[in-house]
């Protein structure tokens, strides 16, 4: 297949082969398995403040969180929470009578989603902190990613960006190549896939080594909910807004954008008093700079569907395709359209939203007046299968745990010493 | 509702096609859609719903771009009819994939009747008033009578009352699974009474090109239709996907019907706007007829493309009466060639097919659409 490509800091290679990389990534992830991981701690810290110093990365979408997150204290947090004591990662630390240590997988192959421009670097930094090998592919915007390829290889430290640069591959080739695809996932001791349900399947089912683990963040859907006190509550302004960013983010093409939020009926609001609180929150975003036709189809059916029908109503964008708040009582979660297209729901009581919850649910924004009722929903919600229950505003902060799960966990090996 | 018919649509149909330059075409067209759309609303309450939840008022209308165009799947989940059920004359159903809907497209007397009349004045000015052998690349029951009527069986109907005699090039496979099989007998009879005639062949794009030229020409066979003009339409992603391209078929029906490919005339139309064709010019370039047009809208904006631009595009017809069909968003892509300068002369929007609109490769790890279709 043509237009492959290895995309570095310096600029892209052709791509012909990935077999011929690997014994470099593997050599290169062991010298970096010699530095302490608060050396890599710092040299992330520093990335993280030069991403939105840098002119090549700063615009790109979500960087300003992402620069938040690769702070020192926050990672060191959600590594502590996956590990436990940071030093295992450096060596065996005793453990009651014995020893542990927390060693590299060894080369992590991840296929990234291209729906989210910063993501590649969310999967790689919990793999270069358990000092893992990487052969990524990525799927979206190479532009934005050899920017912040460039933007790590240019940090100081010990180990360097260039050295964490040197213990990844990242390539863009079509997902048909099935020799490079082979190359991959037969080469990983860990494959971590991002995507749509049939990118998920079809990765798991690559040819792979026997003790090769499969780590899958497939297709989740998000919502929200907002109860009666909150609406009577003097910030609705404040919730709607806080939604409405949480809608914007990555065109509401993340597994944690929301698509419909479920309202809880009250004498005070009503339904439509909300949906022109969204509509009008809506229309002060950036109009859209280019959509393609099957979203645009999507948005335009939906608008229809909902005039049509005598039970439903909307607000939408005049003359374009921009923005769309749909109203309704039916209790059922709608099908994700994106692109700033948002189902409110009317009903009784937040609790008849439970049964709708299921495991490919993933965050469910909660905007609760009474945090006692918040705490009661959430764990309900999240036995029935969700795995987030966050403040509108926060839905697609990326954390760890991710999907119910804590990816740098899943990237090493415990071994114990019992001297 | 009164089915009258505006003597401005009368006027369109009856008039030249291709004359008008596009700014006036447009002034014309609405000052028969406004009266019309008005009429339609009062008959059909979801339509009504529709344009009020659009914002649109319809008196004010100053462009075709103004119309709130109805999305075509909506005929396949809504009931939208704009005169009493007893009125209808004939429903045409669209061809449904499997687990989807058809379309259901509510035909009353006065819209069946400009749509025969707009699609006999369209055939005429490209070929001639005179009425023709006609040799349906299909079978007969595709065509058969009845209140229920397929796109494929209207589109032969439709052609049928420029035809002087009707002869069936397709008939059901004996093995009794659906499949269609050449006539040999029935070509053989046409052909040895019209061979070298100005007859008309007309089939959908696919079975012309599966059932009738590769079965033609796998068996050697070859036909003299001259001096007749063969009309396709639809179903070029299924070729596309075999990798046969306008050319590839031109040469076929060159080989086995000795037909030039300026005789091989492409035509783009949909069940839901019966009669509406826009035909092929001499150079390949599809026109809107006066009573109809054709507007591309870039995705997003849904803004009118320049030429040569690439975009979703909109069907704008005055035929419909008994249904909101007046303005049509469809799933299909095409290329704004131009506007009142086509090679060929005729005036208007110029445009070509590109494409059906297909699901974007990625949608990314929040993209549940399998997930929610699987669960119902």
């Amino acid at each position: 297949m043509s237009d492959a490509v290895i995309i570095r800091a310096e600029g892209r290679v052709p791509l012909t082969s990935l077999a011929e990389h690997i014994g470099a990534l593997r050599a290169n992830a062991r010298a970096l398995a010699q530095r302490p991981v608060a050396g890599i701690l710092d040299t992330l810290d520093a990335y993280g403040k030069a991403l939105v110093e840098s002119p090549e990365t700063q615009r790109l979408d979500g960087v300003a969180f992402l620069s938040a997150w690769l702070r020192r204290g926050n990672l060191e947090k959600a590594l502590a929470l996956a590990i436990g004591e940071l030093a295992r990662l450096d060596g065996f630390t005793p453990s009651g009578q014995a020893f542990l240590a927390a060693k590299p997988r060894g080369l992590v192959a991840m296929w990234m989603a291209a729906n989210v421009a910063t993501l590649p670097v969310f999967s790689l930094v919990p793999a270069l902190l358990t000092k893992n090998a990487v052969l990524m592919k990525v799927g979206g915007d190479s532009d934005g990613m050899q920017a912040l390829l460039r933007v790590l290889a240019q940090q100081p430290g010990t180990p360097s960006g260039a050295e964490l640069c040197a213990c990844m591959l990242v390539a863009a080739f079509d997902h048909r190549d099935r020799e490079l695809t082979r190359q991959m996932s037969s080469a990983a001791d860990a494959k971590v896939a991002w995507g749509g349900a049939e990118a998920v399947a079809e990765i798991r089912a690559l040819p792979q080594a026997p003790h090769c683990v499969n780590i899958a963040f497939g297709p989740k859907y998000s919502l929200g909910v907002i109860s009666r006190d909150r609406l009577a509550a003097a910030d609705l302004g404040g919730t709607v807004r806080a939604f409405v960013r949480d809608i914007a983010a990555f065109d509401q093409r993340a597994c944690s954008a929301p698509h419909t939020i479920f309202v809880e009926r009250s004498s005070e609001v009503s339904l439509q008093d909300v949906g022109k609180a969204f509509a009008a929150e809506l229309a002060t975003l950036p109009a859209k700079t280019a959509l393609d036709a099957y979203t645009t189809v999507q948005i335009l059916n939906t608008r229809a569907r909902w005039s049509l029908d005598p039970r439903r109503d909307l607000f939408a964008s005049t003359g374009s395709a921009d923005w769309t708040v749909c109203l309704d009582e039916e209790l059922a979660l709608k099908e994700a359209v994106q692109s700033r297209t948002i189902f409110l729901t009317a009903v009784d009581s937040l609790e008849q939203v439970v049964p709708l919850i299921h495991p490919s649910i993933q965050t469910i924004g909660i905007a609760f007046a009474d945090v006692e009722r918040a705490r009661r929903f959430a764990d309900l919600a999240c036995a029935a299968g969700a795995v987030r229950c966050v403040r509108p505003g926060l839905m697609n902060a990326h954390e760890s745990p991710w999907d119910g799960r804590m990816l740098a966990a899943d990237l090493v090996r415990w071994v114990t010493l019992k001297p | 509702m009164s089915s009258a018919v505006d003597p401005g649509i009368d006027a369109l149909i009856a008039g030249e096609l291709y004359a008008r330059p596009q700014a006036d075409k447009e002034r014309e067209l609405l000052a028969v859609l406004r009266p019309l759309c008005l009429r339609v609303a009062q008959g059909c309450p979801e339509w009504a719903r529709f344009l009020e939840r659009a914002g649109s008022d319809v008196a004010g209308w100053t462009r075709l771009d103004d119309i709130p165009a109805l999305p075509v799947s909506m005929f396949k989940e809504f009931e939208l009819r704009a005169v009493p059920r007893e009125e209808i004359q004939r429903e045409l159903n669209s061809s449904a994939t499997t687990g989807d809907r058809p379309s259901r497209i509510f035909v009353d007397r006065t819209t069946a009747n400009l749509q025969t009349r707009a699609l006999a004045a369209v055939l005429k000015e490209r070929l001639g008033a005179r009425r023709r052998p006609y040799l349906v690349l299909d079978c007969a029951e595709s065509a058969a009578a009845g209140d229920v009527l397929s796109a494929r069986g209207a589109a032969i109907r439709g052609l049928a009352s420029f035809a002087r005699e009707t002869s069936y090039a397709l008939k059901r496979s004996p093995a009794g699974d659906g499949d269609l099989e050449l006539d040999h007998a029935a070509l053989e009879s046409f052909f040895a009474e019209h061979a070298g005639a100005p007859v008309l062949l007309f089939g959908f794009t696919f079975m012309v090109w599966t059932r009738v030229l590769l079965k033609l020409r796998g068996a050697g066979l070859r036909f003299d239709a001259s001096q007749g003009v063969l009309l396709h339409s639809g179903g070029w992603k299924k070729l596309q996907e075999q990798a046969v391209d306008r050319a590839t078929f031109a040469r076929a029906a060159h080989e086995t019907l000795a037909l030039l490919p300026a005789q091989v005339v492409d035509f783009y139309g949909m069940v839901e706007q019966v009669g509406t064709v826009f035909l092929d010019c001499e150079v390949g370039h599809k026109h809107a007829p006066a009573f109809a047009d054709v507007l591309i809208r870039r995705p997003g904006t849904l803004a009118r493309c320049d030429a040569g631009e690439v975009g979703l595009i909109e069907v704008i017809s005055v035929l419909p009466h008994s249904y909101p069909g007046q303005a049509i968003m469809t799933e299909d892509q095409g290329e704004l060639l131009g506007v009142d300068d086509c090679p060929c002369g005729r005036r208007g929007t110029h445009f070509r097919f590109t494409k059906r609109v297909e699901r974007v490769a990625v949608r990314g790890c929040g993209d549940t659409f399998a997930q929610m279709r699987g669960a119902r």
